[in-house]
């Protein structure tokens, strides 16, 4: 790897403190879930600690100089891997740090910045960090576009931030409409992307190693394909506690083509299978199946989702990052290889899949997940920030109606709890299950 | 916000320079009928248009390339809310978290408001204007519907990305009208549209003057009305009316401050009607129904118009705000039109709850803090100009710059 011309920052001990932060609260996670032998907690535990590790790697590049990037989970993770580049989101605390003391404070801050109150949360909350020094600086940032107006004005900030001006940018440009003449375009954006990666950082892509790493993703989401398989029983076999949300962190951002991720897999896998052999699921009686159809409010996820478990025995089925259509990618050369990982990140990705294109697969994605999962209810949180998904509720709910299933719309933050409260959530859930007859 | 003079900061010389005091206001026959385009969504000339028989396509975003829809033969018609008095309707199908703008219009199409379109296209504009087609294909029963996919960078594979699309949506239009547009047509169709671009700067060139002889209330109206009569009507009443301002000295000398607006869809006059009652005399903008849509011309010099178009759209034009990458150009944009334009502070609106306007006008200040210039941002809806609390910011505003 050449350095030549690249240019390095100068490290400074006080920045970036709330990465750390991070990786130490989820520090502190894995230590309470050592403490708890369950094989759901041990499932989770892997997770944090593998997290953990990349955090610990990030810090290490930032202050011995070595190269790492910032991108995303659904701009070609593969590519990163394959380039031996170590990479996080600057997204990272709103998707990652569930419940994070500092959340709340956090968000106000970003809001005093000027960056309104109407803005996805999580866009202001990766902007303020940016701002205030406290997330490491990247030798190269792939930005998103897509799929919302929000991700677009984030990365389009960042780029003019004047702390961050001297970090080289590119984003993959989105096609609309799902055809091959989309897929052909994105993959020559991935192809510019690579050239920019090996520009920035020295790093080179070599063709054999992005192969064998792609054929490790296309084992891991195999798996991933069987296990949600096996959420189809009756009780589900894992409830919101495990299941699609690690299954996501291990195959898009922290082990994506590792055996180690693989491995994680096949545990999952091996637990649930037991359980739908013995047919246990996470509560005693499973009484409502739902399908939350967004991220989980990870900022205050322990407030609601233990809740509808003890409260409604109500098990959530599936969610949106747990929704597996990946199609394999073809690994017979260059061409095809470029063409698989465009189709994979532009639109199988989750929340991408859904909101970048016409509404059409929040249509399909529901009908399909009400008849594999034997859905009772389906709840649309609304996310402040889902502005094309909420456009799009008419839609969800003509959809539920034509398949006889409940439909709920929240409108909610995923990230900050004051906006709608976890206890009118709560309120709100519980005056449509008993309307419904649910639970 | 500072009460410095951008001028001094930004520009080397201000213009405008040894133009005469002027005082009147110039009453224009042309000028009235732009405006009365603007208070309906069927004006007269449009109403005369299809009472002949001839088509009209809408357009959901200043980025549709209209002139694909000229050469055909039809008026490309910029949709609008104009005349909405509620969302009732539309609220079924979208939410309180999408923009007013959106909600207005997809309720006058759910309505029959809009029975009159032979055709809707959009481009994949922002979250909220996309899904619009969504819900206009499962519930409005117009003949031809097309979304074009744009897209939101501005370099030469963009380009090439939307030569495609704009040849997909020509033969669309062969196979849905049976009409071909021809290279011919199209440039023909190009110059026509040029022509209208450089009517509006010569009218823009106008409000140069120390005293410009119209309103920006009034010059929203003549923008408003090029996105809904048909194109040859048009361009001669904007002639005779910039005729008739050139060669008047008449103006109006009775403003506090000079000032530009940056927004996205703004088509309501009487909102500027409300900052030009406290003295805040709009002279220039970088909005949608303004200098974005005819800043620059078509490149009629290129061998083949469809790349023309693309060019022109996607590398040319004034950005939008949702054109990754292109956010300098953009400020440096507003930093050229506060020079020529002799702007003393600037104004930026938008509809709540649209993102794309939200980050823009963060950056904007930003950039217009670290010049110097005296930026304020405002919020408002579609349909309500909130005349009260509009009055109240922009009299704070002057007063905070000294004026
Ligand atoms: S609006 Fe949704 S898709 Fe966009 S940045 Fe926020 S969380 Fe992500
Ligand atoms: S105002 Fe904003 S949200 Fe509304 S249509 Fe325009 S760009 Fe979209």
């Amino acid at each position: 790897m050449t350095t030549k011309k690249l240019r390095q920052y100068k490290y400074d001990p006080d920045t970036f403190n709330r990465y750390r932060q991070e990786r130490d609260y989820f520090n502190f996670l894995s230590g309470i879930l050592a403490t708890m032998p369950d094989s759901m907690s041990q499932l989770s535990k892997e997770i944090t600690d593998i997290t953990v590790e990349r955090y610990d790697q990030i810090v290490r590049c930032a202050e011995e100089g070595k190269p790492f990037v910032a991108g995303y989970f659904c701009a070609a993770p593969e590519i990163y891997e394959a380039m031996g580049l170590p990479w996080y989101m600057i997204m990272a605390t709103p998707f990652l740090a569930a419940s994070a003391p500092y959340l709340t404070e956090d968000i106000d801050a970003a809001e005093a910045m000027g960056l309104g109150t109407d803005w996805c949360t999580a866009c202001r909350l990766s902007l303020y960090y940016i701002e205030a020094g406290l997330t490491p600086k990247p030798w190269a940032l792939i930005g998103l576009i897509h799929p919302c107006d929000a991700g677009n004005m984030l990365h389009q900030a960042v780029a003019r931030n004047k702390k961050w001006r001297d970090v080289p940018i590119f984003a993959s440009d989105p096609p609309y409409f799902e055809d091959q003449r989309g897929i052909d375009y994105y993959a020559g954006e991935l192809r510019r992307m690579v050239a920019f990666l090996e520009e920035h950082t020295g790093a080179k892509l070599d063709l054999d190693r992005l192969r064998e790493v792609c054929r490790e993703t296309n084992k891991q989401y195999e798996i991933l394909s069987e296990y949600t398989q096996l959420r189809r029983a009756h009780p589900c076999p894992h409830g919101w506690g495990v299941g699609g949300p690690q299954a996501f962190a291990a195959t898009q951002v922290f082990q994506t083509g590792r055996p180690r991720g693989t491995r994680w897999l096949q545990q999952l896998y091996a637990d649930a299978e037991e359980r739908v052999k013995n047919k246990t699921g996470p509560v005693p009686k499973e009484r409502i199946r739902y399908f939350w159809f967004d991220l989980l409010p990870f900022g205050w996820v322990f407030e609601l989702m233990p809740w509808l478990e003890q409260e409604w025995g109500a098990v959530l089925v599936m969610e949106m990052f747990g929704l597996q259509p990946y199609t394999p990618i073809d690994l017979r050369n260059e061409e095809t290889i470029f063409k698989g990982l465009a189709k994979r990140n532009l639109y199988d990705s989750p929340m991408i899949r859904q909101a970048r294109g016409p509404a059409d697969y929040f249509a399909s994605d529901i009908a399909r997940v009400v008849k594999d999962y034997d859905i009772d209810l389906v709840i649309w949180p609304g996310h402040m920030g889902h502005k094309d998904g909420s456009a799009s509720t008419g839609i969800m709910r003509e959809i539920c109606q034509e398949l006889k299933v409940p439909y709920i719309h929240i409108g909610l933050d995923l990230f900050d709890k004051r906006y709608t409260t976890p206890e009118e959530c709560k309120d709100k859930l519980s005056k449509f299950f008993s309307a419904m007859g649910l639970g | 916000m500072q009460a410095t003079k951008p001028r001094a900061v930004l520009c080397e010389a201000p213009p405008g320079k040894g133009e005469s005091e002027l005082s009147t206001k110039v009453k224009s026959k042309a000028l009235q009928e732009f405006q009365e385009a603007t208070q309906m969504l069927v004006n007269p000339a449009l109403q005369r248009w299809k009472d002949q028989g001839g088509r009209v396509i809408g357009c959901y975003c200043s980025y549709v390339p209209e002139e694909v829809i000229t050469a055909a033969g039809f008026v490309p018609f910029r949709m609008r809310g104009t005349g909405s008095t509620g969302t009732d309707m539309a609220d079924t199908c979208v939410s309180s978290i999408n923009c007013s703008f959106i909600r207005h219009s997809l309720d006058l199409g759910l309505r029959g408001e809009y029975s009159f379109l032979d055709g809707v296209v959009w481009v994949n504009s922002c979250d909220h204007v996309r899904r619009i087609y969504d819900h206009w294909k499962r519930k409005i029963d117009t003949p031809y519907l097309r979304l074009i996919s744009l897209p939101k960078k501005v370099d030469e594979p963009q380009v090439e990305w939307f030569r495609e699309e704009v040849s997909l949506f020509r033969e669309s239009m062969k196979d849905h009208f049976g009409i071909f547009v021809s290279d011919e047509r199209l440039w023909k169709a190009i110059k026509l549209h040029n022509e209208t671009r450089r009517l509006q700067r010569q009218l823009y060139e106008l409000r140069k003057r120390k005293n410009p002889p119209i309103t920006g209330a009034e010059t929203l109206a003549v923008m408003v009305a090029g996105t809904a009569m048909p194109r040859e009507e048009y361009n001669k009443l904007l002639k005779e009316l910039v005729d008739e301002l050139s060669q008047s000295s008449a103006g109006h000398s009775d403003h506090r401050a000079r000032i530009m607006l940056i927004g996205g869809i703004l088509d309501d006059p009487a909102y500027i009607e409300v900052i030009e009652s406290q003295g805040g005399l709009v002279v220039t903008d970088s909005m949608c129904f303004g200098t974005r849509i005819m800043w620059k011309d078509i490149d009629e010099k290129e061998k083949d118009p469809v790349t023309a178009l693309a060019r022109y759209y996607i590398a040319d034009r004034p950005s939008c705000a949702r054109m990754f990458g292109d956010q300098p150009r953009r400020s440096a944009f507003i930093k050229d039109m506060i020079c020529e334009f002799n702007v003393d502070g600037v104004i930026a609106e938008r509809l709540v709850m649209c993102d794309n306007w939200t980050g823009e006008q963060f950056m904007t200040g930003e950039d217009l803090k670290e010049a110097g210039i005296p930026y304020i941002r405002l919020d408002r809806d579609y349909i309500n100009v909130g005349a009260g609390q509009l009055r109240t910011r922009v009299q704070a505003f002057l007063e905070m710059m000294g004026r």
